[in-house]
């Protein structure tokens, strides 16, 4: 029953070509939502995760930098670094603000950072260098490639001018891009030369961590103090929930079409060989010998079909990083094949939809 | 074949009607038959269309239930019969074969022989092995890998009856198998099937409407209106 199966889904190459695309379709989109995915959970928590502070104090309530606007005072500064264990308290102003390019406004993520002890940076840097000087910038690779920034070219930052000095990677969150400036600059742009958004803290001896976070917050009850692990976690969910229901939303919208695509499929062709499957059934073919031809043809498709997703996913994955920088995905084989299994999946359902067909022909209809 | 069949009744039909009430009132399709059909005979059942040959080959495949009456396979009433133990009688012990021989038509001559070999659990080997000594058996061998499309109306029906007693079934349901082939070439092939029924022990029942049946039949035994008029 197996060439059954391959020879009636070849009998109509049009249709059976037009099925493999679609779900192809269906499956490169499928990889494109979980390259997005991991390109943009690396990309907006990459600076945290890089910049490995043992302790992140924030304003109260804020828990992450994603989504939320923390301003502290900068004299806060001197009685943190007065904490027994504290090793050095770099402060760091993050905000959205404009950069100008030949007249046009482009919005970033401005973050201010003292390049004395680099905490708070650029987590790497592809070309150029970093902040040495309160008249350079640093820009995301995305935003500059996006906006045709060069290192060496100048910006207007708010009426001041910076110079590009160097291209950064690991600083594009999708919606919005790092772009990097000295905190004395940040502040100039923000107009309030005492605020910050907060400290990143390294402690001399990491077993007290907990205590040393304990006496921060008894002194300062209006900040929020959190280890590198709780923020990291904290930005992770904060970028999840507000991404991830529309991709989930976008990957069910496409799990269905396809799924629909190729119950179609499945059940034209076994209406269209009705009388077969009216012969099959009355000269005794067993259940299992009809179901497994549709199953066969639905595994046969979705295999194509996602053979045909891997071949055209690369090639539109460049084409797309090449339109629209911002869009920065990563893939991986793991991820590839959980898509293939997850069709192999949803291949199994429609044929469990399509089967039903097999129940309302009749082994009288032979004799039509 | 089961030697314990041979000269042994395989189907009896007593007093068997069937009405269909598809449309509200009921039209008979066959009324009060009986009769009997044995190993090594072959059965004619002869009448014009619409005289209920067909319903009554449906009947004895269990592919019907009577409205009233008994059809008894193999010694059993067909109304004791599960619907797998149905579908694998139809598997292993009756043969169909059709006026339009209903092959399959993206499967080979062989495929379509092989088909049914796998339907009682043979392996491929042996379902391939099977199917051509059948094909060889009636002088098709050549034809194993071609399509039906492509052969004539002669050799389909010749196809047809290599699947039909592929699994050695002990009934042979043929209806108008030379309904759509030359005279000389009918004649050929209820010789073959005659001579499956005596050399096989099986039992052959064959609904066609041409005369010229008759004398190959062992028994004839005539419709019409859905009632036996007589049978010699």
């Amino acid at each position: 029953m197996d060439t059954y199966a391959v020879r009636t889904l070849r009998s109509q190459p049009l249709r059976l070509a037009l099925t493999i695309g679609g779900v192809g379709l269906c499956i490169v989109l499928m990889f494109f939502l979980l390259a997005v995915y991991r390109g943009v959970a690396e990309g907006s928590v990459e600076y945290v995760r890089r910049n490995k502070a043992d302790l992140w104090i924030l304003q109260r309530n804020v828990t992450n930098i994603l989504r939320g606007s923390s301003l502290v005072s900068l004299s806060c500064r001197q009685t943190i670094l007065g904490v027994p264990g504290v090793e050095s308290a770099s402060p760091v102003l993050l905000l959205l603000t404009t950069i100008k390019k030949e007249g046009r406004s482009r919005t970033v993520f401005l973050t201010g950072f003292e390049p004395s002890t680099g905490m708070g940076g650029p987590p790497r840097i592809a070309e150029g260098r970093t902040v040495g000087a309160d008249n350079e910038i640093v820009l995301d690779r995305a935003f500059a490639r996006k906006f045709k920034f060069r290192v060496g070219e100048s910006v207007d930052l708010l009426g001041y001018s910076l110079k590009v000095v160097g291209i950064s990677t690991g600083t594009n969150a999708f919606v919005i891009q790092y772009a990097f400036v000295t905190l004395a600059s940040a502040q100039k742009v923000i107009g309030f030369p005492s605020i910050v958004s907060g400290f990143m803290i390294s402690v001399k001896d990491k077993t007290r961590l907990g205590s040393i976070a304990g006496k921060i917050q008894e002194a300062f009850p209006g900040l929020a103090v959190y280890d590198q692990a709780t923020f990291l976690e904290n930005n992770i969910q904060e970028m999840k929930s507000g991404f991830l229901p529309l991709l989930y939303t976008v990957a069910a919208i496409g799990a269905v079409v396809l799924t629909a695509i190729l119950s179609l499929l499945l059940s034209v062709n076994i209406l269209e060989r009705r009388k077969d499957f009216a012969i099959l059934k009355t000269l005794g073919s067993p259940k299992r010998f009809l179901r497994r031809i549709v199953i066969l043809q639905a595994l046969l498709i979705s295999s194509a079909a996602s053979l045909v997703g891997i071949v055209f996913f690369f090639p539109l994955v460049s084409l797309i990083e090449r339109l629209s920088p911002e869009i920065s995905t990563k893939s991986s084989l793991g991820q590839i094949l959980a898509v293939v299994v997850g069709v192999a999946c949803l291949s199994l359902i429609s044929s469990s939809i399509s089967i039903q067909k097999l129940r309302k022909i009749y082994l009288l209809e032979v004799f039509r | 074949m089961n030697n314990a069949l041979v000269n042994s009744t395989v189907l009896r039909l007593e007093n068997v009607s069937k009405i269909f009430n598809g449309s509200g009132r009921g039209t008979i399709g066959v009324e009060r038959v009986s009769f009997e059909a044995r190993t090594e005979e072959l059965l004619l059942l002869l009448g014009p269309s619409g005289s209920g040959k067909t319903t009554l080959l449906s009947l004895a495949a269990g592919l019907l239930q009577p409205t009233s009456g008994l059809v008894q396979l193999f010694g059993k009433s067909i109304e004791s019969y599960s619907a797998a133990e149905l579908q694998d009688l139809r598997a292993h012990q009756v043969g169909f074969i059709f006026q339009t021989f209903l092959l399959i038509e993206s499967l080979t001559v062989s495929e379509n022989v092989e088909v049914v070999l796998r339907f009682t659990g043979k392996s491929r080997k042996e379902a391939r092995s099977r199917a051509a000594s059948l094909l060889e058996m009636f002088e098709i061998g050549h034809l194993a890998e071609e399509f039906p499309a492509t052969l004539s109306q002669g050799e389909k029906q010749r196809v047809a009856i290599a699947r039909a007693i592929a699994n050695g079934a002990g009934l042979i349901l043929a209806d108008e198998p030379t309904g759509s082939l030359e005279s000389k070439q009918g004649l050929e092939i209820i010789r073959l099937l005659r001579d499956y029924a005596k050399s096989d022990h099986g039992c052959v029942v064959v609904a066609s409407h041409d005369l010229r049946l008759v004398e190959c039949a062992d028994r004839v035994l005539r419709m019409e209106d859905g009632r036996l008029r007589s049978s010699s």
